[in-house]
């Protein structure tokens, strides 16, 4: 790299054509890549999405924070036409804002939301997939300032020919991040 | 074809043993640890009276002549490189005259003396200011040679500029890099023009990117500071939310549309067809705007400042602009060759990756934090690689800007959405639930293999497991809690915050469509103003896709109207960030549905991630100022190659002309010439 010279800053005393022209001869000739090439039309999109019915417990604490209400997973495969060797892909989205959790019994009753969340993720399409996800959720009363969070594990399960989400579970369980994620250093 | 060890400049590097296309062996650390040295906050650069420049700025570009460099033709040229006339004259300037001067110069990598990050050591992690600083991304890594890295001043950190509404700013940008261009330490290049992005100033201040200027020149910017409407909307400045905060901590009140109020920008070079090449060297910084709905001190009650985290007027005896816990973060990847000095793949067209993360420049630094919220503006500088930000451990961050724009309504969320390159994602963290001695990371869950898009996002575990091939992913920042606040904590993040302006009663006069593609097409064959790569735009379906030019006009709307314009990407195996210059826009749709556009996206935005195969659709206004002006694809290697195109708004008045003539910038003077081509829709 250090004797890196850089063609496009002569190019001013090339035609661009030329120099393009030299950048492409070469590119064929060394390897005949496909990357550059005529356009063709570009993407094909399936959009699927399910909806679940889910419950789970969450601990914060010493308090124990019972999780329901649906939540829908939309799903997006999509597939580059103008090449044969770039793999599908599914663009995935959470949308938590159904859920709602209220704390146990012998407790002063709370609600706590998940707010407008929604999860987004960008994932190769394959038959089944497994996400982890973190969701905050907070205190209805308060805001989102005092928010908490907690695992969704989501399995997902797609028609390979079709390429629609067909199927999904969520589970949910305590952050275990918040002890894992965190460290400590010697203050000075 | 030496640069890439290998035959062909579309082939991937033949040292990709991890799979990120830098063009070279993986980047070596010289011993380096993680988080091993703290991060310096922005350099802010002095504001100071205009009566300080000299010469004095002038409306019309100044064509003092001056003697040229033979290395650059020789003869005679004008001292300053904006192109002559009264159609790059600065537009308002008798109305809207600069009261600020920024000044600062382009030039290569240099020993910083003079670092004023105008806030105590103890908030920048222990870092003595008076303490020279190399040029290096970590105190273990080599310094840089001056030709590897160009940045405003040629020191580190980047530099801020903190302006305030109502408060017009010269900023006065002198091009000291080599007359040689081939002394360009293997790429860069040594003209240059600055973009503010996302200003809404005349065409003139935009850094177009044909209006370059060459070594030895100067660059006025006239940055006016003012709220988009100021023309149709509250002109008699009567609505304290449409103000900019005084010393004395009041309001000026200014006109315009209160809820255009922008708060985070950035500054980076737009040379054609170098985009890339020289914000990867360096010619990128950060820009404050203050208001007095956030104008940085969270203790004065006003009943319009949001007292959003930042700093206390009555500690500091600043009335705006506390940056106490108001940080802002450049992210960027980087590579370096065998000898430590910044390398680049300028052949990988797909998109350069560099596999080390910096923020602020600075290899996986740590900064320590106190048991308080802050604000973190952050801002991905790379050149072609996507963040996606959670924290170590999953806790919640309020999300409350994206781009330079405060949200309506703040939004809580434990992993941000994906973040293309150029995006602003403004965030509060509060640490206040840590213990001292505790500290957490930031964590980057976006995935690449090479630069046309994510490949996968990951989950935390996956991302701090260290088995992803990628050496991006997995933590970047270590926060390490500190100390308890020395006063409490009194910042807040209202439940609203920035509603977005109503266009509702603004008929649309036409829509347009933009469909980003590989595979393009050149129409024209200009030595200046065009250039071939493999990317391309195609407007409103007609021409095919085209490659850029500068001379060309793909769209013209009429001043004082309203458009809807949809961004459709042509392809699903790469992933776009859409930039349109000059005015923010709201998002109407993506994917052809309101419900698809999340919360984090309902305000307004001036860079979309279009996904692969995605679209979205926006709308957008064009008022107040003229000129020519960008769209493009902030994936800067795209960019460059060739997916970028010029429209124009020429109906202002006189002293425009319809249609512009494009800029031709020489050292000895700036030309002009007809328009290569006007697409059939354009106008």
């Amino acid at each position: 790299m250090k004797t890196q010279v850089n063609s496009k800053t002569g190019r001013r005393r090339f035609s661009a054509n030329v120099l393009t022209l030299l950048i492409g001869v070469v590119a064929v000739l060394a390897l005949g890549n496909p990357s550059v090439q005529a356009q063709t039309t570009g993407t094909s999109t399936i959009d699927s999405s399910v909806t679940i019915a889910t419950t789970g417990t969450v601990t914060e604490g010493t308090t124990t924070v019972a999780v329901n209400g649906s939540v829908t997973i939309k799903c997006r495969r999509v597939i580059d036409n103008t090449s044969t060797t770039l793999a599908p892909l599914v663009l995935l989205d959470f949308d938590f804002s159904q859920l709602q959790g209220t704390t146990g019994s012998g407790k002063t009753l709370k609600t706590y939301v998940t707010g407008d969340n929604h999860a987004t993720a960008l994932r190769p399409f394959q038959a089944s997939d497994t996400i982890v996800v973190t969701v905050p959720y907070f205190d209805s009363a308060t805001d989102g300032q005092q928010a908490s969070s907690f695992l969704a594990t989501a399995a997902l399960n797609f028609d390979t020919s079709t390429g629609k989400l067909t199927s999904a579970s969520l589970t949910y369980g305590t952050n275990v991040f918040k002890s894992s994620g965190v460290g400590t250093f010697t203050v000075n | 074809m030496i640069p890439i060890s290998g035959l062909s400049p579309f082939a991937r590097s033949a040292f990709a043993d991890s799979n990120i296309p830098t063009g070279l062996p993986p980047s070596p650390l010289f011993g380096v640890q993680d988080f091993s040295t703290p991060m310096p906050r922005f350099d802010v650069l002095p504001r100071q009276p205009v009566s300080v420049l000299n010469p004095a700025p002038t409306a019309q570009a100044n064509t003092t002549q001056q003697p040229v460099d033979p290395a650059l033709g020789g003869g005679t040229g004008p001292i300053e490189g904006r192109p002559p006339g009264p159609i790059w004259a600065h537009q308002q300037f008798a109305q809207l005259p600069p009261v600020i001067a920024i000044q600062a110069t382009m030039e290569g990598a240099k020993t910083n003396n003079v670092y004023n990050p105008t806030v105590p050591s103890l908030q920048n992690s222990g870092i003595n200011p008076a303490t020279p600083i190399p040029f290096q991304f970590h105190p273990g890594l080599p310094v840089q040679n001056v030709l590897k890295d160009w940045t405003y001043n040629g020191t580190i950190p980047p530099k801020l500029m903190v302006v305030r509404y109502g408060e017009p700013v010269l900023f006065r940008l002198r091009n000291k890099l080599p007359v040689n261009q081939n002394q360009n330490g293997g790429f860069g290049i040594h003209t240059i023009s600055t973009h503010e992005h996302n200003g809404h100033h005349g065409a003139e201040n935009d850094g177009f990117t044909g209006a370059f200027f060459f070594p030895n020149q100067f660059y006025d910017y006239h940055y006016p500071i003012v709220l988009a409407g100021r023309n149709s909307i509250n002109t008699t400045a009567t609505d304290a939310r449409a103000s900019g905060p005084t010393d004395a901590g009041g309001l000026n009140k200014i006109p315009g549309d209160w809820h255009e109020t922008m708060s985070t920008h950035w500054f980076h070079d737009h040379m054609f067809s170098f985009t890339a090449q020289n914000v990867y060297k360096g010619m990128a910084g950060m820009f404050n705007i203050y208001s007095g709905l956030d104008r940085g001190a969270e203790d004065i009650v006003d009943g319009v400042n949001l007292r959003l985290p930042s700093g206390r007027a009555s500690v500091s005896g600043k009335s705006w602009g506390n940056l106490d816990y108001d940080v802002n973060l450049m992210l960027a990847d980087k590579a370096w060759d065998s000898t430590g000095q910044l390398a680049m793949d300028i052949f990988e067209f797909d998109g350069f990756l560099g596999d080390r993360m910096t923020v602020n420049l600075t290899f996986k630094p740590f900064m320590e934090v106190e048991r308080r919220k802050y604000r973190f503006r952050i801002l991905n500088g790379s050149v072609s690689r996507f963040f996606k930000i959670a924290l170590s451990d999953g806790s919640p961050m309020i999300q409350i800007a994206n781009d330079g724009n405060l949200l309506p309504h703040p939004v809580t969320l434990t992993q941000l959405d994906e973040q293309g390159i150029a995006e602003r994602y403004d965030i509060v963290i509060d640490f206040s639930r840590y213990t001292v001695g505790q500290k957490i990371w930031m964590v980057n869950l976006a995935e690449h293999q090479d630069g046309k898009r994510v490949d996968k996002d990951l989950s935390i575990a996956e991302a701090l497991s260290g088995n992803s091939p990628d050496p991006c992913v997995g933590k970047f920042l270590e926060f390490r809690i500190a100390r308890n606040p020395a006063q409490p904590d009194i910042s807040q993040v209202p439940s609203t915050l920035i509603p977005n302006p109503d266009l509702s009663a603004i008929p649309v006069a036409r829509e347009r469509i933009f469909e980003f593609n590989r595979g393009a097409n050149q129409t024209t064959n200009d030595p200046v103003s065009s250039f071939f790569g493999p990317w391309g735009i195609e407007t409103d379906n007609q021409r095919g896709t085209l490659a850029a030019d500068f001379g060309r006009i793909s769209a013209a709307p009429r001043f004082g109207t309203r458009e809807i314009w949809t961004l459709k990407n042509g392809g699903g195996g790469w992933d776009h960030p859409i930039h349109i210059h000059f005015e923010e826009c709201q998002t109407l749709a993506r994917d052809g549905s309101a419900a698809n556009v999340p919360a984090w996206e309902r305000g307004r935005k001036d860079v979309w991630r279009l996904r692969p195969g995605g679209e979205v659709r926006i709308t957008l206004q064009f008022r107040d100022f003229g000129g020519m002006f960008m769209e493009h694809c902030h994936n800067t290697m795209h960019e460059d190659n060739a997916m970028l195109l010029r429209w124009e708004i020429d109906d202002n008045g006189a002293p425009f002309l319809r249609p512009l003539p494009t800029p031709r910038p020489t050292p000895q003077g700036v030309t002009f010439v007809p328009p290569t081509e006007i697409l059939p829709t354009a106008f």
